[in-house]
């Protein structure tokens, strides 16, 4: 994928009615909506910005936006996810349910490079107040996420009664919109922004590389405060909002106020890359102990990493593109993320600590079924996939790895599977981390040279040629009978294997018979 | 809830299906790429899609495998018809490819299957026997794994050991025909014949 050399499309909406002109050198100019990547964002939606290291995006609603300079911004106001903010749940959680950050501090809302902005995403808001629109049960249905509750980010509590303002906003541009002004996107529409969207993040790479490059001091600002912050405000499960971005290619509520000055959720698509985005509630979970200072270092530092990695990744890519067709199901994707490379994934999750590696599953398990198990099991959301290879690895013994939200998580899930789970009589046990893999060689064994051979230009040419024709081999050449010893071979090598793993089975059989008298 | 079990069903039978057209390529070379794949079923079948199966949990140096998905069942049984009478051989000689039925475990990306039990339990160490019992069983299954591990090494070891054998054979053969290609071209073997009284005619 090469992604260094093409440009994110981008282009400016509407100027803004409210403040044309801006700063102290009034150089700036704020808009009511912007189109990137052939997506169109306007104030007041609901997006989703990418955080480099984690696997979730957050939620976020645009409530300004600007360019001063060369540089495009954004001012976004966080949702919050229950496990963000569960020191400070109590009582049910709804399905889908998320909150609104309201009040005063760190936390509440923060200044973002446009270009973060990983896309849009639903979110209806079910409050009974007269203010509010109510929804039709169609849209609350429809919709990525709902939400009726605030949380105050100074005083740290949860609140369903409306605040009077939010960010120095009425509270009105923060709830449903007129519904009127409710677009419904098809699917196909959608699809085809997933697709560019597709490509889009790998450029916003560089991108962002540039940008941070640039703003590197502002960005190192932000992140400074807000981890300080953060880290007294919150504990484990983090206000960090890495949210997972199933979107629905279905009704996107735009949620153009009347005043229309500040950007909105959208609907976000998925991306199946991680961008880097610089949303300053940034605390990978994994590290929340991160001293400021590191962090922007971190970040463009795995910004090159994942721009070498989308370049280079060509299976992942593959993988990735059925994220659009999924978004149809999006009670199984709840606890999916982002539809980032599965490679890519495991590396970042190997990294921080989440990452385990389980054994002795039935091997007609399935990823979701894996990841039903463990939610089932341990109340834990994970995404996992099965990882046997299909020519050498025991077929009693299944192998998935699974990739937790939290380190904690992942340590828990450990401990306790091996402690003792037993699903359908096999004991699962597991470990963390990345099993060591060697590279593939250049050359299959096997593959036999002629050395010693002088060879012309265009003969050298014309033999790598020959290596990649391929030919059933005929009985009258040498080749054939070469060929017929690895036949040989391998019929030796999978009666071997046949037997040993009727072995295997058959020592499981009469193990769990006789643990059953 | 029901239409969602009804889509379930339906994606696993396309999925159902899109198995029986499926093939499983492996003993491939790490060079060969899904172009080259293509065009060398191109003679027996068309060729929709290759996923090739990246090695997570073998720690040795394994060849490469790629699950070829066909247009339909005929097209597969055809293949799989031909890379088993013959030696099929894949960019790069003289080892042959072994092509196999896909099986649904053998794909990553697979739709849940329905009526799969799992049930599970939690097995507490105050349970004691029952705990023991458990614990064996994991130590058997770890055991197991170990002797799969060995025995692929063992395999690899063989293969090599064939590698190389017949590299020495080729090299071999090699010289001798070289060395034959020199004498007549120099036109010693005129003299030799000469020497020894043999004609050289052509019969």
């Amino acid at each position: 994928m090469d992604g260094s050399n093409v440009n994110i499309q981008f282009s400016w909406g509407k100027k803004s009615l409210k403040r044309a002109k801006g700063g102290a050198k009034m150089d700036t100019l704020f808009y009511d909506s912007f189109t990137f990547d052939n997506v169109k964002y306007s104030l007041y939606d609901c997006v989703y910005l990418f955080n480099n290291g984690d696997p979730e995006p957050y939620i976020g609603k645009i409530v300004k936006i600007w360019q001063q300079n060369q540089a495009k911004k954004v001012k976004i106001l966080w949702f919050f996810l229950p496990d963000e903010i569960q020191n400070y749940l109590s009582g049910p959680v709804m399905e889908k349910e998320i909150f609104l950050a309201s009040g005063e501090g760190i936390g509440l809302a923060d200044i973002n490079p446009l270009e973060a902005i990983a896309g849009k995403c639903t979110v209806v808001c079910i409050s009974k107040d007269e203010r509010n629109r109510q929804p039709s049960s169609r849209e609350q249905a429809m919709a990525d996420y709902i939400f009726y509750r605030f949380f105050d980010v100074g005083k740290c509590t949860l609140s369903e009664q409306l605040p009077e303002k939010i960010a120095g906003l009425e509270v009105n541009v923060l709830l449903n919109p007129k519904a009127e002004q409710i677009t419904s996107c098809s699917g196909r529409e959608v699809l085809g922004v997933d697709r560019k969207v597709l490509n889009g993040p790998v450029t916003a790479v560089p991108l962002l590389q540039s940008v941070v490059k640039e703003g590197e001091s502002m960005v190192a600002a932000i992140p400074l405060t807000q981890v300080a912050v953060k880290e007294e405000n919150v504990r484990k499960a983090t206000k960090n909002v890495p949210k997972p971005t199933e979107n629905v290619p279905k009704a996107i509520e735009s949620v153009p106020k009347s005043t229309g000055s500040v950007p909105k959720p959208t609907d976000s698509v998925p991306k199946p890359t991680e961008i880097v985005p610089k949303p300053t509630e940034n605390i990978p979970k994994a590290t929340q102990k991160v001293l400021p200072g590191e962090r922007p270092s971190k970040r463009v530092k795995s910004s090159e990493d994942v721009a070498v990695q989308n370049m280079t990744s060509d299976v992942p890519d593959r993988t990735s593109c059925p994220g659009p067709l999924e978004l149809a199901s999006r009670q199984a994707d709840r606890s999916k993320w982002f539809k980032m490379p599965w490679d890519l994934r495991l590396r970042n999750a190997d990294q921080q600590g989440t990452l385990v590696y389980i054994q002795n599953l039935d091997i007609q398990f399935g990823a979701a079924e894996i990841e039903e198990l463990i939610r089932d099991a341990l109340q834990l959301s994970c995404i996992a996939k099965p990882i046997n290879h299909p020519t050498y690895d025991d077929p009693n013994n299944g192998k998935a790895y699974a990739i937790f939200r939290t380190k904690s998580a992942a340590d828990t899930a450990v401990s306790k599977i091996n402690s003792g789970l037993v699903v359908c009589g096999r004991p699962l046990y597991c470990s963390k981390g990345l099993l060591k893999v060697p590279k593939p060689s250049e050359t299959l064994v096997g593959h036999l040279t002629i050395c010693n051979l002088k060879i012309g230009q265009r003969q050298r040419e014309e033999q790598k040629k020959a290596v990649s024709t391929s030919h059933c081999s005929q009985p009258n050449t040498m080749e054939y009978e070469l060929a017929l010893d690895w036949m040989l071979v391998r019929e030796k090598q999978e009666k071997k294997f046949r037997i040993l793993q009727k072995k295997h089975k058959e020592e499981r059989k009469s193990f769990a018979s006789k643990i059953g008298k | 809830m029901a239409t969602s079990e009804e889509d379930a069903k339906k994606t696993y039978a396309d999925f159902e299906n899109k198995v029986k057209r499926t093939i499983y390529i492996d003993h491939l070379s790490p060079q060969v790429t899904s172009s080259v794949i293509k065009a060398a079923l191109s003679q027996c079948a068309n060729v929709v899609d290759v996923e090739f199966i990246v090695n997570y949990t073998v720690p040795y140096d394994i060849p490469s495998a790629a699950l070829v998905e066909l247009d339909d069942e005929i097209q597969a049984k055809a293949a799989l018809d031909l890379m088993n009478d013959f030696p099929f051989i894949i960019g790069g000689m003289p080892r042959p490819v072994r092509a196999i039925r896909a099986k649904p475990e053998m794909f990553r990306d697979r739709p849940p299957r329905l009526g799969i039990k799992k049930e599970f339990r939690w097995v507490k160490q105050e349970d004691a026997t029952e705990y023991e019992g458990i614990k064996k069983l994991r130590n058997l299954v770890r055991r197991q794994e170990a002797e799969n591990m060995a025995l692929i090494k063992n395999q690899l070891e063989e293969e090599n050991e064939l590698a190389k054998q017949q590299q020495e054979l080729l090299n071999g053969n090699y010289k001798k025909y070289d060395m034959l290609e020199k004498i007549k071209q120099k036109g010693s073997i005129t003299n030799l014949a000469h020497h020894y009284g043999i004609s050289l005619a052509e019969e």
